[in-house]
């Protein structure tokens, strides 16, 4: 009797203190966790909601369910807009990652100033987008200081045919800082003996890295293809600052972001532009869903 | 004893309650209540604009005191808003707008539609204010299609011809008032060199240039009931062939391949001989590039005299608190003595005939009669997005007159149809 007494007793207090840990637990996550609803989940079903509208400044003007998703279907720009964001980020990921990989490779290296490359490799992510751009204007200008060293009078950000790669180019170089940090972390994590093993079977620096840090940055891989093309696919500072809210010259720099701004601010049709966000949206969100398909599986072995 | 304090109490609270409401209904309704004399109004009202340069926030400052000095109950903040389209969207859906701000004459259409302006007629005839001394064109820029007020112009600028006069006495030209003569102009300037680096005429790849040369063919975008778009036509596709055979005979460079921002630019750095620029090239010249000697025309004529007017309202939010007082600032800074102050430096010119403005800018104002509002239809900026797209192809060569018009023409189109949405 007195035994399952205290049995009961302590199966009594042992559940008594797993749902106090667990109260206590769903209390220090309540407040952030209500911030992510107010400011992320909600707008994000707000806006789902609005695509379904006509939607003026003031509010609702009338509901026109699927209208806005069939006008998307037929409309030019936007697909014109899809296609030279789905282009950029074709061209911008493979380079950012394999440049912040580069980088991450060499400041790993015991060499002198290493803090200092860290630094300085960094830098440019730290840096405003929009200022970044508004300085490349001028650097890109068709006697500018770029055109100075080449010797063309290219008008790099004037042309159609170059001013989308011009805005690639410096996002990759701006945003590889960023990759250069994750590819770090992830290389510390890889434990030296491995490299100790390879050295002793004889293997070569450029062996070594490929045959073994390679894959076993896996994780890295994963991680740092899914942020990069997920910013990639939101492209809008440079691409609006630079063809000055217009997506020109010829549409080159109407990217999706662009677009469904101007639809919004100058069009005050928010309905629609609901409507695009939330089909970039899906576009985003399948792409993630196909890399992780592709990586998912990825385990240090 | 106890039940009559209690009907006491109600009787108070009751006559309490109703003098609230009555008080309340007053506020409410000042559009019903009799006009208050400019003087007996009071409180405190937001303005909003957007700050072009230092020199124009300082002489808006200038005006705000004078104005609280002539009215000195009522208190005026200013804000000045930067992205300005973007953050007035902001206050009108939170219903917490600035009660007297800017409205340019290109999103008129939209913001008139949204219905976040205050239509001004029944202040009009309360206050007796008289409207005619408006240059009639610009006043219209701010009318609804039924005719109803939504805006004072407070300022303007057409566009004009800028020559630089040593270019032009070394070639030995004289200002050209035809299409044709601008044509022999230019072949001259071209032929004695007398702009090196340079091309003798700066073109924008801009609609907003190219649409003066339109009206001055007797083309238009729309027709004037805003019901059709006129855009695939005869007289805008010669008008626009005429533009486009400029540049490419090599006559004129566009601002990108004369290595510039913009042609105010190529006039400063003398790339280019002759440019097409509004009132705002004066004050920029005159900070910038004061040893380029220049001189300004009013533009050439094709079939007719054309020209665009690049104009802005104060206008009062619908949902403005205090709507009285907005007025009294209103007439004031669009009135006589408020716009005498604003245009005093020649940052832009005055929209009342009854304000002279100073010197040297006879060949703006000369545009007045005819200077057609920079505006189309609401939900017209997706068309002209394209339109300026689909020119720029124009110009690399990649897209044909015909083609871009047609394409444009399908656009205005399509969004007529659709009511602007």
């Amino acid at each position: 009797m007195a035994v399952e007494a205290t049995t009961g007793g302590r199966l009594e207090s042992a559940r008594s203190a797993r749902v106090k840990e667990a109260f206590v637990g769903y209390g220090f996550v309540l407040v952030p966790m209500g911030v992510f609803l107010v400011f992320f989940i909600f707008p994000i079903l707000y806006a789902v909601y609005i695509s379904f509208h006509d939607w003026g400044v003031l509010g609702k003007v009338s509901t026109v369910g699927l209208d806005n998703y069939s006008l998307l279907l037929e409309d030019d720009l936007f697909w014109r807009a899809i296609k030279n964001t789905l282009y950029y980020t074709a061209g911008v990921v493979p380079v950012q990652v394999a440049l912040g990989l580069f980088m991450a490779v060499i400041v790993n290296n015991a060499i002198r100033f290493r803090t200092f490359f860290r630094a300085a490799f960094y830098f440019p992510s730290l840096a405003s987008s929009a200022a970044i751009t508004a300085i490349a204007i001028y650097i890109l200008n068709a006697d500018g200081l770029v055109n100075a060293v080449t010797g063309s009078n290219q008008p790099w950000l004037g042309d159609s045919d170059t001013a989308l790669e011009s805005i690639m180019g410096l996002n990759a170089w701006t945003t590889s800082g960023t990759i250069m940090l994750f590819y770090l972390a992830a290389l510390q994590a890889i434990p030296t003996d491995v490299y100790e093993a390879a050295a002793i079977d004889g293997a070569g620096a450029w062996r070594t890295f490929w045959k073994i840090t390679f894959p076993l940055l896996k994780p890295g891989h994963f991680f740092v293809l899914v942020l990069s093309i997920i910013g990639s696919l939101k492209v809008f500072d440079q691409a609006f600052i630079v063809s000055g809210g217009s997506g020109g010259p010829n549409y080159s720099t109407l990217t999706a972001v662009v677009y469904l701004y101007q639809t919004a601010i100058q069009d005050v049709d928010f309905g629609y532009a609901a409507a695009m966000g939330v089909a970039l949206f899906a576009l985003i969100f399948t792409a993630t869903l196909i890399q992780r398909l592709l990586f998912g599986k990825a385990e240090i072995s | 004893m106890k039940r009559r304090m209690r009907t006491v109490w109600l009787v108070a609270a009751c006559a309490l309650f109703a003098s609230v409401l009555a008080g309340g209904a007053q506020s409410r309704s000042d559009v019903a209540a009799a006009p208050l004399a400019p003087d007996a109004v009071s409180g405190n009202i937001v303005l909003a604009h957007w700050a072009s340069s230092p020199t124009e926030t300082a002489l808006l400052k200038q005006v705000i005191q004078s104005f609280e000095r002539r009215y000195p109950r009522i208190q005026v903040t200013r804000r000045a808003l930067d992205p300005y389209p973007d953050s007035m969207l902001a206050q009108f859906a939170a219903r917490k707008p600035p009660d007297v701000f800017y409205v340019d004459s290109n999103v008129a259409p939209d913001w008139i539609k949204q219905g976040v302006l205050q239509p001004l007629n029944s202040y009009i005839a309360r206050y007796k204010f008289n409207t005619k001394p408006f240059y009639p064109r610009l006043l219209s820029a701010f009318r609804d299609s039924k005719g109803r007020i939504y805006g004072f112009p407070k300022d303007w600028s057409p566009l004009a011809m800028q020559i630089n006069t040593s270019m032009a006495a070394r070639a030995g030209i004289r200002a050209p008032q035809t299409w044709a003569q601008l044509n022999t102009v230019a072949d001259r300037l071209r032929a004695t060199n007398a702009v090196p680096g340079g091309r003798p005429i700066c073109l924008a790849a801009d609609w907003a240039r190219l649409l003066a040369f339109v009206y001055q063919n007797k083309g238009s975008f729309l027709n004037a009931a805003k019901t059709r778009a006129t855009v695939n036509t005869v007289a805008v596709r010669r008008a626009t062939e005429f533009y486009v055979g400029l540049l490419r005979r090599g006559l004129a460079g566009t601002p990108a391949q004369l290595g510039v921002g913009w042609c105010g630019e190529a006039l400063g750095k003398e790339k280019a001989a002759i440019v097409f620029e509004g009132n705002w090239v004066l004050p920029f010249m005159a900070e910038q590039f004061t040893s380029v000697n220049f001189s300004n025309h009013p533009m050439p004529m094709g079939r007719q005299k054309g020209n665009l007017a690049f104009t802005v309202s104060y206008s009062m939010a619908k949902d403005s608190k205090n709507k009285n007082a907005a007025w009294v600032l209103l007439t004031y800074l669009t009135g006589k003595q408020g716009m005498r102050t604003w245009t005093s430096k020649g940052l832009a010119l005055p929209s009342r005939s009854d304000v002279k403005p100073v010197a040297g800018r006879g060949p703006f104002l000369a545009a007045a009669p005819y200077a057609r509002a920079w505006q189309f239809a609401p939900g017209f900026n997706r068309v002209m997005t394209v339109a300026g797209n689909e020119l720029s192809a124009v110009f690399e060569e990649k897209q044909t007159i015909a083609g871009m018009l047609t394409k444009i023409q399908a656009e205005a189109t399509a969004t007529l149809r659709r009511g602007g949405r």
